[in-house]
């Protein structure tokens, strides 16, 4: 979640560290990304030029320890390849790439083996469960191919079942299951192994949408109790920002932008990135952090508080209460206040304004949209059911690390040009 | 079609002449046309004759002789024969008799409990009851001990089968190279008639119980191999990913997820090499095989037909048993397919007191005074019939005169027809006709196949059977069309029609020959008789399948348009269910062919009677190159009726 910050100031080293990485599918794949020329291609020119496909082009980051990273893009955009990479279920063209800092490109097949069977464990998007085995056997599995005894791996299984919600269905077969459960088998399988990191293939793209909102809780939840490193692949916006701490954005194999939610919808990298989080209900994600100004000193002593990490829709929500401008405490210390402008600045899309011309100007489409866009924003709050008050409450000394968001470094008051004001289009497709 | 948006203007017929070029089935034509013209003066001109020019050929009686006469003369000597076929021949031989000992051994109530309880655990009780009541029947029948041979040939057949099959489908499964390599072989071998398949093993083990066993294997191998290679080939990549995704190792991956994924196909491979076994074992009761077989090929011999349906009926019973037990054990697979031990253990319990009380009761062999014989009964019933119903029925004929009016009207005239034709005329509508439904590939393959028959020497009785073939299937054709259409427009008709059909798809070919003969007598019409008989269910089926499956969205929106019943069959149906109907018709010739070849058993002649005959006085040049024979005009039957998909299974 956006609140949750990565913990790299622990110095520890990144799970996953992947560099230049590439992969080329088509004939003499390995000559792309030794020419420079060639890897400058655009994919329509690559392809009429070499016959190749660049799935994964020159990618390089971080997955940091006991972070959820998200990989999001459409379908076509190499995410499912590069997660593939990772272990080497497709093997990456050329580059770097390390787990723990071993380089797992130059491992032989006992030590691949070795990764694959106890340092990361996948889930799919069409489950992969063996349709002739129990959903106990099913979970069991991956025990069973490290060796582990019949009793213990059972026995292993029988509470990662409990802990995944199957408990009762032990016995049943993967067909008799909702896509839903088949998924948590899915999840509990992987868990079974008790894997350094989770890998997600777009886990709840087959489910329906109030199954997926379920399992994302579920995800959530483990990643809140358990800690474990996750890489997520996902197409669906609304689901990375849920669920990632970082997120990387894919179009045609590169990453297009890199950074926390907030960085992605406040400050997009570019027109592709802008046009894909136009949509996004900007008051869901954004803190109150950015959305603040400081506080007058009668301004400092009254009204409701919220935390810094708070989202502006529940800012909104505190505002729209008591009729007054809400305090930013951070530490029982009062940071900053947002009063109506500034979060309707943010739902508007509009940047903070800071002279009232600006405002002005914004106030009459800002005020129309706001109307229209709180009430199914408190709507799709309620539905996430309070998780973020209890994730940001575990580690609250960790707020203090976050970086200055990005949205600070942007000229404040001049209004996103590609983002268009208008209408209140702004809820959740 | 291109011709009809071609523009009619001044320009008009050049235009449409492109476009007839552009179209593809034209332009196929038009260049076959050309060859033709620039070599038929040739070959005309050269060797002038109706039917296939003697110059051309290449007698192979001869050297064949030679070849079959050296085997005879070294079978005991050679070196090859002692160390490789002879052991191999002493182990069939071996294995077969220790079957069928204690099959005999544990008496018929011991062999029909131990069938009973299989069924029970596998399938069911209706099964296991219905299993019991078949092999008591059997007894009943007095046939008990012929049926021991046959189960012992097949239990042995089966087992090669299975284990030969099982090894080239896992070669072929796991390699593509293999795969690319084995695909067209075995699929050629499936289209082949199973007569063809007996005289390459007579050659070498001699008339006998080995012969006999292997022709079988060589015949029912190739569905469990291909089944094999199919399933393994087909599982699901998602879970082989997820399965490899969690570090399993070549062989974890092949025994725990690419073998149990592909259980279906497996068990579906086991039922028709099953199937095919029993087929092609009842079939080589002419080259030695015993049992069930031999009583229908002697009785058919002297056309008895009562002796004929004693041991039919257990013919089928064993192959209906055989079929529903291995099916259900595949359809009960989703669910809890292992099984309980206890269960098993007891049913095995039972079995064997079963067996030990027919041995203290005495009571092995089946008891003379408990057998039925309906064979007299019978052929009264078929002399009644030889006495009212075959000639000079009032108004409507009898079933000889029918027999006589089709040989007369349609076969002879055929036969005339395509044996007056010239040579090289047959050859370029053979081309034609599968360069138009294939590639250029299966028209050569077609063409060389017709071509090899004329070299062989064997034109004359190949056209003759090409001609009993064509009859055949265009009666196959026009009534199993028509039954589809009615079995696909009506659940009414389809609920009839299945249980029918099931049982109809599951009888050997052999058995369709005794009750023509009782109908018909003996000649070329009873021979075809058989043949659509045996294609019938098959064709129907397709037929019924294919409509059935064409897209509800496209019948809806056509009958949103207001299409009439007979508009949607006509416009939407059945251009839709094209493939399907393709696919019907491919089939339709190849299980045609399989039973007019079978036919000569019964007076069809051409050359089917060849290799009866060449079997019957041991001269095996002239069995041989009628197999030979067989062998290129079934390749080109298929070849030129087969559409570019390859059907899944074989119908039978």
């Amino acid at each position: 979640m956006s609140t949750a910050t990565p913990r790299q100031d622990k110095g520890t080293e990144p799970v996953f560290s992947v560099h230049n990485l590439w992969k080329v599918f088509g004939p003499k794949a390995e000559r792309v990304p030794a020419d420079p020329e060639l890897a400058a291609l655009s994919p329509a020119e690559l392809r009429s030029r070499t016959g190749c496909t660049a799935a994964v082009h020159d990618v390089s980051f971080d997955v940091r320890k006991g972070e959820v990273f998200v990989v999001m893009g459409l379908s076509g955009s190499g995410k499912s390849t590069l997660v593939r990479c990772l272990t080497r279920l497709i093997e990456p063209t050329s580059g770097g790439l390390a787990i723990d800092g071993e380089d797992v490109l130059a491992m032989d097949k006992a030590r691949l083996r070795e990764l694959r069977r106890h340092r990361a464990a996948m889930v799919f998007q069409h489950f992969g469960l063996l349709p002739h085995r129990t959903v106990l056997d099913n979970v069991a599995y991956g025990l069973e191919i490290q060796g582990v005894s019949r009793a213990e791996r059972r026995a292993k299984a029988a509470a990662i079942v409990t802990k995944v919600g199957l408990e009762g269905m032990e016995q049943r077969r993967p067909g008799q299951l909702s896509g839903g459960q088949q998924q948590r088998v899915g999840l509990a399988r992987a868990l079974a192994v008790d894997p350094e990191v989770l890998l997600f293939d777009e886990p709840f793209s087959a489910l329906d949408p109030l199954i997926r909102r379920d399992m994302q809780e579920e995800v959530i939840r483990l990643h809140r109790e358990e800690g474990r490193t996750m890489v997520f692949i996902t197409h669906d916006l609304n689901e990375a920002l849920r669920l990632g701490d970082r997120i990387a954005l894919m179009r045609d194999g590169r990453i297009v932008q890199l950074g926390t939610p907030e960085e992605i919808v406040g400050s997009p990298a570019d027109d592709y990135v802008r046009e894909f989080v136009r949509d996004v209900p900007r008051e869901q994600v954004m803190t109150v952090r950015t959305a603040m100004r400081a506080a007058s000193a009668e301004e400092a002593g009254r009204g409701p508080a919220v935390s810094p990490e708070a989202t502006v829709s529940e800012a909104i929500e505190a505002v729209a209460r008591t009729g007054s401008p809400a305090r930013v405490m951070d530490g029982g210390r009062c940071v900053g206040v947002v009063d109506h402008e500034r979060l309707l600045g943010v739902v508007a899309g509009t940047g903070v304004p800071t002279d009232d011309r600006a405002a002005e100007a914004v106030a009459p489409a800002a005020g129309h949209r706001a109307a229209e866009a709180v009430a199914p924003a408190a709507g799709h709050r309620a539905a996430r059911g309070g998780t973020r008050p209890e994730e940001s409450g575990p580690r609250p000394e960790e707020s203090g690390t976050r970086q200055a968001p990005a949205r600070d470094t942007r000229a404040p008051g001049t209004p996103d040009a590609g983002v268009p004001v208008a209408s209140g289009e702004g809820e959740v497709a | 079609m291109a011709t009809a948006t071609a523009p009619i203007g001044h320009t008009g017929l050049a235009d449409r002449a492109r476009a007839l070029v552009r179209h593809r089935a034209a332009g196929k034509l038009l260049l076959l046309a050309l060859a033709a013209a620039v070599i038929v003066p040739f070959l005309n001109a050269r060797w002038a004759s109706g039917t296939w020019p003697h110059a051309l050929t290449v007698d192979l009686t001869d050297p064949l002789g030679k070849v079959s006469t050296w085997i005879i003369d070294n079978r005991d000597s050679h070196p090859l024969f002692l160390y490789f076929f002879g052991y191999i021949s002493n182990a069939v031989v071996l294995s077969v008799r220790a079957v069928y000992l204690v099959l005999l051994a544990a008496g018929w109530a011991g062999v029909t409990a131990v069938a009973a309880l299989v069924a029970w655990r596998t399938a069911g009780v209706r099964l296991a009851l219905g299993t019991a009541a078949a092999f008591l029947t059997c007894g009943l029948l007095g046939m008990w001990v012929p049926t021991m041979q046959t189960l012992a040939l097949m239990v042995v057949a089966v087992l090669a089968s299975v284990a030969l099959g099982t090894l080239l489908g896992l070669a072929a499964g796991l390699s593509d190279r293999t795969y690319r390599a084995l695909r067209p072989v075995l699929d050629t071998m499936q289209v082949l008639p199973a007569f063809a398949y007996l005289l390459p093993v007579v050659l070498v083990f001699g008339i006998g119980v080995p012969a006999a066993v292997l022709a079988t294997v060589v015949y029912a191998a190739p569905p469990m191999a291909r089944l094999t290679a199919l399933g393994l080939r087909g599982a699901d990549t998602g879970v082989m990913e997820a399965v490899a995704s969690l570090g399993a190792t070549a062989r974890q991956r092949l025994l725990t997820a690419r073998l149990p994924l592909a259980r279906k196909e497996l068990l579906l491979g086991l039922n028709q090499t099953i199937m095919m076994a029993l087929s092609m074992a009842v079939i080589a009761s002419v080259i030695g095989a015993g049992g069930l077989g031999d009583r229908v090929y002697q009785a058919l011999a002297s056309v008895d037909v009562g002796a004929a349906l004693a041991a039919g009926i257990p013919i089928v019973l064993l192959a209906v048993v055989l079929d529903r037990v291995t099916g259900a054990a595949g359809e009960r697979l989703g669910g809890d397919s292992r099984g309980n031990p206890r269960a098993w253990a007891y049913a095995a319990v039972v079995a064997v007191a079963v067996a030990l009380a027919g041995r203290l009761t005495d009571l092995l062999d089946w008891p003379d005074a408990w057998a039925v014989h309906i064979a007299e009964p019978v052929n009264r019933a078929v002399d009644w019939m030889t006495d009212h119903l075959y000639s000079g029925v009032p108004y409507i004929g009898g079933t000889a005169d029918w027999a006589g009016h089709f040989t007369t009207w349609i076969l002879d005239p055929l036969r005339d027809g395509l044996q007056w034709l010239p040579w090289w005329s047959v050859l370029l509508i053979v081309a034609a006709l599968a360069w138009l439904i294939g590639t250029w590939r299966t028209a050569l393959t077609a063409v060389l196949a017709m071509a090899a028959i004329g070299v062989l020497g064997v034109w004359k009785p190949s056209l003759d059977t090409l001609s009993q073939v064509l009859a055949a299937v265009a009666v196959t054709l026009v009534l199993g069309f028509a039954i589809g259409i009615a079995a696909a427009r009506s659940e009414r008709v389809e609920r009839l029609l299945r249980p029918v059909l099931d049982v109809f798809q599951t009888m050997p070919q052999f058995v369709y020959l005794i009750p023509v003969v009782a109908l018909f007598g003996v000649g070329r019409a009873p021979a075809v008789a058989a043949a659509v008989v045996y294609a019938l269910p098959a064709v129907v089926r397709i037929t019924t399948q294919g409509l059935r499956a064409v897209d509800p969205a496209a019948l809806e929106s056509a009958r949103s348009l207001g299409a009439t019943s007979g508009q949607q069959l006509r416009q939407v149906q059945l251009p839709l269910a094209r493939p399907a109907l393709l696919l019907a018709v491919n089939q339709g010739v190849v299980l045609v062919l399989a039973v007019v070849i079978i036919g000569g058993l019964v007076g069809g002649g051409a050359l089917g009677y060849d290799v009866v005959f060449g079997l019957a006085q041991g001269d095996l040049a002239t069995g041989l190159v009628a197999g030979a024979a067989i062998v290129c005009l079934g390749l080109m039957l298929d070849r030129v009726t087969q559409p570019t998909e390859r059907r899944a299974k074989k119908g039978a």
